[in-house]
């Protein structure tokens, strides 16, 4: 397992129960994880997540590369901003990755893949690179030499205020800014955004930088937040996961279009990503499934759908459980699936086969809790 | 009654020195002419959070090794399995709506529930609480 630069200090320090996660060992909770989600819904919660993907790339071909690769214009994107959500898909149109770009100049970007695409993912830029003859573009992975952390909750603000770090503020939502100062402490970058569907911050820094931002922020009221939160948290909002909600395999996974990810991350009016003549394929042929999520039924308040669970409807098979989970804002188990199109009707009854006995849930729009502050 | 502590890789576990377990991490007291049956300190905390319980119906019959009440967790969900043959008596209806219960107190107020043996000769056949110590060190690798 691969080990995050401040595992000692969560051990140590935070007393972090630790566990594997996409190859890297990291804190899963540190008391308990019902608390922990609600911290971030209701205050401030501090999620270390080194083991986010951090690409560099850089040079005349960089965006011609990223074009290349990603379903959204990432030309559109201003410099000091993330892109918003992107798919970067196969010739099967398939999902490898969701990600966002982050422009720090023309020829400068950076990228965060999912924890277990990072090397995947450098992989497949380098050869798009060399496919296409785009000779002047390094891809450098700087997630060993930076920690990340996430400073999520309608608390946020108020928090990275109390130390000092009043211009994080001013940040609009996807915006970042490069070598930022926080209560003493130099951040490599810091950008209003994260992936609980609260306000917050994600914060990149040298690993001794990392302690001592992270010692601040908990003395200023946050509490220390750990993955199976995180896991929580997104289940909520309806985000998706890949392994869970895509994969590369088309024997086994729909096509990017039923994953309805939404917030733009497919531009229908690009052309000449890897994956587009599939994806438009996909479109005018319509699709068999679509990601739809479902809260369960009082009566089953407790049963959580597991990945794997076939969905039913009267009895039929309709499709299959992606995520689950319970959620502490409704105390009720969620999750999301893919239903065929046919039986995917919102707001309706379905069935969840768990192990062997049926348990009843409705079908809803995500969110799957009122929209969060 | 006692508890002993192992430490194995920075975690504590702690396992009743009057109790008797299985290698499935149930735990049983002998009261009377029943037993009573919860699920071990060391179960709760590999599952961490406990979200949610099936409870058996009182009056069910079960086998040794059988499946009788489910656990969720925010990590997995885990079955409880009858450590003796015999009939279930009373289930801890709280933990219904207080399934944190087995977290807080596991030995205690979180029990799960009661059963009445047919075949007493079985409780010979658990484990003591110090190979129960040994089955924790040697699942951790300690």
């Amino acid at each position: 397992m691969k080990r995050i630069p401040l595992r000692d200090f969560h051990v140590g320090e935070l007393g972090a129960q630790m566990g594997e996660f996409a190859g890297w060992e990291v804190p899963m909770l540190y008391e308990s994880a019902v608390r922990e989600h609600m911290i971030v819904r209701e205050s401030a919660g501090l999620f270390d997540i080194s083991h986010m993907g951090r690409l560099r790339v850089r040079g005349s071909h960089a965006l011609d590369l990223l074009e290349a690769v990603f379903t959204r214009r990432v030309s559109k994107t201003r410099e000091g901003f993330m892109s918003g959500p992107m798919l970067a898909l196969n010739v099967w149109a398939r999902v490898r990755d969701d990600e966002m770009a982050y422009r720090v100049s023309d020829d400068e970007w950076l990228l965060v893949p999912n924890a277990a695409y990072t090397e995947k993912m450098k992989a497949h830029l380098e050869a798009t690179a060399r496919r296409l003859g785009l000779s002047d573009v390094i891809i450098e992975d700087l997630t060993g030499k930076l920690a990340m952390a996430a400073l999520q909750g309608p608390k946020a603000v108020e928090v990275m205020r109390a130390v000092g770090a009043s211009w994080a503020a001013d940040l609009k939502p996807l915006e970042f800014r490069l070598d930022a100062g926080i209560a003493g402490a130099r951040a490599f970058l810091v950008s209003r955004s994260g992936w609980t569907g609260e306000d917050g911050f994600e914060i990149w820094a040298e690993p001794g930088e990392m302690v001592r931002i992270y010692r601040a922020l908990l003395g200023a009221g946050a509490r220390p937040v750990g993955i199976i939160s995180r896991d929580t948290l997104r289940i909520e909002m309806g985000f998706v996961l890949g392994g869970n909600e895509y994969g590369e395999d088309p024997r086994e996974w729909p096509c990017a279009l039923s994953l309805r990810y939404g917030m733009g991350a497919i531009d229908w009016s690009k052309k000449g990503y890897e994956g587009y003549e599939a994806l438009h394929a996909c479109r005018r042929e319509g699709v068999r499934w679509v990601r739809v999520g479902f809260v369960m039924r009082k009566k089953y308040a407790r049963v959580i759908p597991r990945h794997g669970y076939r969905i039913l409807v009267e009895g039929e098979p309709a499709g299959w459980v992606t995520s689950g989970a319970y959620s502490p804002v409704l105390g009720r188990a969620v999750g999301m699936g893919y239903m065929d199109v046919r039986y995917a009707v919102l707001g309706e009854p379905i069935e969840i086969e768990a192990r062997g006995r049926v348990a009843e849930a409705k079908t809803r729009e995500f969110p799957l809790i009122p929209r969060p502050h | 009654m006692a508890r002993i502590r192992v430490e194995v890789k920075g975690v504590t576990y702690e396992v009743d020195d009057e109790l008797l377990y299985t290698d499935t991490d149930e735990w049983v007291r002998v009261e009377g002419d029943r037993v009573r049956v919860g699920v071990t300190d060391y179960a709760q905390k590999e599952l961490k959070d406990i979200v949610g319980v099936e409870l058996p119906d009182p009056g069910t019959e079960a086998r040794r090794g059988e499946p009788v009440a489910v656990l969720e967790s925010v990590k997995a969900t885990a079955d409880v399995y009858a450590p003796l043959d015999g009939v279930i008596e009373e289930v801890n209806e709280r933990l219904l709506e207080e399934p944190e219960l087995i977290n807080r107190d596991p030995y205690g107020e979180g029990w799960i529930f009661t059963m009445k043996p047919s075949r007493r000769e079985q409780l010979q056949e658990l484990l003591s609480p110090q190979a129960y110590v040994e089955r924790i060190k040697r699942e951790k690798g300690a």
